[in-house]
């Protein structure tokens, strides 16, 4: 019976053949683990979408209704505190594991050519991700939300020339009202999930194509010289994606999928109050991923300094990160023969932790 | 019967021209809209509204140089909604008697002001940003000294309009 499912397919549209030529790609043998991550990533967002499809089965992206919302899929609905934290954990494990992803490639050097386009897409990804969080975390709709998006509202109003407008069409006017929720949810639900829906395809299109290149610990056998690019070409030994690359895949899925679907369960925030401009007494905290910009920010006081920490530093990083590829183009791979890339990347990974540390300290008057 | 692209290069880049001024029209055609939508907050003219705060007499009652919180409530046109938006007026009489309307909203990037009485100070609960009972910065990032809103005194009462006074970059109240 599947036998003859399977030749009408075939004989239709070479399916077998189409699903083998996508499975069998060789993958470097030894790394195996360390390149679950990429393939983690994608399944993280698949979660998120499925998660973020279904929240929409109840959620109004208006204030104050938004908040109320969010705290009837979290209590009233059946298991909707618990797709809530899936998605709410998902998230948070999504940011984190990028940047262990980005780690990895960064330390493998495997940004160099010729992938450098692979990189410059991740990096496009790995902005809207934040991007997605942070307006995920302005759509619960509580009074986070609301300062989230008056400080950020005026954090983007530091970008020279264009600040001032940028303010107004992020807030859809002066005042973070009506029109700046049913933006922010147009960009969380419509137009980042399609952009990158769009560009994780355009990364695994650009890995075909340039094939798989591995840590430097594949090429021991190679006699090639480190600089010759066509050494990178020849692993000393490959498996087939399908299954042995993939079965690691899964295991790591699972494994997240399990630690995610128990911190769902047992450590889901409260929604927390409605919105109210007349508190006294509010403090208001960003998401963990966004602390190392808020300690910046103390860094840099009065008029015309704190253009640096709400837009010269993050954008010169950015910047800086996109361009990487093309800033550091020797041929070395191995993390020991770029002493300079690999110290410069721990000292870099240290202050991020350090800010982030830093910036959930407790607030002074909060405290007092 | 007209020539194909491999019998003719030049009708090869004749087509290629009009797939590219084709593709061109469509793009800019859906781009108008979809750029006037976007931008259409900028052409929106802002509401601009007065709301009533309280008696000048129960205001001179204060202790000088001891903020208090007031709620004022601007009814105002936003979208295609009418909002209520609730602010906190800290009003501040100065030893010599003269009143001062501040907006609680930090300076630095606008967040909420905590009156620390027992330090005699504003502070900023987002990035440790501190100012006296006047308004003046003393301590953190703030660039200036707290907005102060525009009011008026009609009749003995105190009116309060939902915009700040010495407002360049127009920062929403």
């Amino acid at each position: 019976m599947f036998k003859k499912v399977q030749k009408w397919f075939d004989e239709r549209i070479e399916l077998t053949e189409t699903i083998n030529e996508f499975n069998g790609e060789r993958i470097p043998r030894s790394g195996g683990w360390a390149y679950t991550f990429g393939s983690l990533l994608a399944f993280l967002f698949t979660v998120q979408v499925a998660t973020g499809i279904f929240l929409l089965f109840y959620y109004v992206p208006y204030f104050p209704v938004a908040r109320d919302a969010t705290y009837f899929i979290k209590h009233n609905v059946l298991f909707g505190s618990l797709l809530l934290g899936i998605h709410l954990w998902g998230a948070f494990t999504m940011v984190f594991i990028l940047v262990v992803h980005m780690a990895r490639v960064y330390f493998s050097g495997a940004y160099k050519k010729p992938r450098e386009l692979q990189w410059v897409i991740g990096m496009a990804l790995f902005s809207f991700v934040i991007v997605l969080g942070l307006t995920g975390y302005m759509l619960i709709g509580n009074e986070n939300s609301w300062w989230t998006i008056n400080v950020l509202s005026n954090v983007a109003a530091h970008t020279p020339f264009l600040g001032g407008f940028i303010r107004i069409l992020a807030r859809g006017g002066t005042e973070t009202s009506t029109l700046a929720m049913q933006h922010i949810f147009a960009v969380h639900v419509w137009l980042l999930p399609i952009a990158v829906i769009l560009l994780i395809p355009t990364h695994l299109f650009l890995i075909r194509k340039t094939g798989h290149q591995g840590m430097a610990m594949e090429y021991n056998k190679s006699k090639l010289p480190d600089d010759n690019i066509d050494k990178w070409k020849h692993p000393d030994a490959t498996v087939p994606f399908f299954p042995d690359q993939f079965y690691k895949d899964m295991i790591v899925a699972i494994v997240v999928f399990v630690v995610v679907y128990l911190l769902a369960i047992f450590f889901v925030p409260e929604v927390g109050p409605v919105y109210n401009p007349l508190a006294l007494h509010f403090a208001p905290e960003a998401d963990w991923y966004f602390l190392a910009n808020e300690e910046l920010l103390k860094f840099f006081p009065g008029h015309g300094l704190i253009i640096f920490a709400t837009f010269l530093v993050p954008i010169i990083g950015f910047v800086i990160l996109f361009a990487l590829p093309f800033i550091d183009r020797g041929h070395e791979r191995s993390p020991f023969k770029r002493p300079a890339a690999t110290i410069l990347g721990i000292f870099f990974l240290l202050l991020i932790v350090y800010l982030t540390l830093m910036g959930g300290e407790p607030k002074a008057p909060a405290t007092i | 019967m007209a020539k194909s692209s491999e019998e003719s290069p030049s009708r090869r880049t004749f087509m290629m021209v009009v797939i590219g001024l084709l593709t061109a029209i469509v793009g800019v055609g859906l781009a108008i809209p979809i750029v006037g939508e976007i931008l259409t907050p900028l052409f929106k003219k802002r509401d601009i509204v007065w709301a009533k705060l309280g008696k000048v007499s129960d205001l001179e009652n204060m202790q000088p140089l001891t903020p208090t919180f007031i709620p004022v409530y601007f009814k105002v046109k936003q979208g295609w909604s009418v909002n209520t938006l609730p602010r906190q007026v800290i009003v501040v009489k100065d030893v010599a008697g003269k009143l001062y309307f501040f907006s609680n909203q930090c300076t630095h990037l606008g967040c909420p002001l905590h009156w620390i009485a027992e330090r005699q100070k504003f502070m900023c609960p987002c990035h440790g940003g501190m100012f006296n009972a006047m308004g003046k910065v003393v301590g953190g990032p703030p660039p200036r000294p707290l907005f102060v809103w525009v009011h008026k005194v009609e009749n003995g009462t105190v009116f309060i309009q939902n915009k700040f006074l010495d407002n360049p970059k127009e920062r929403g109240i």
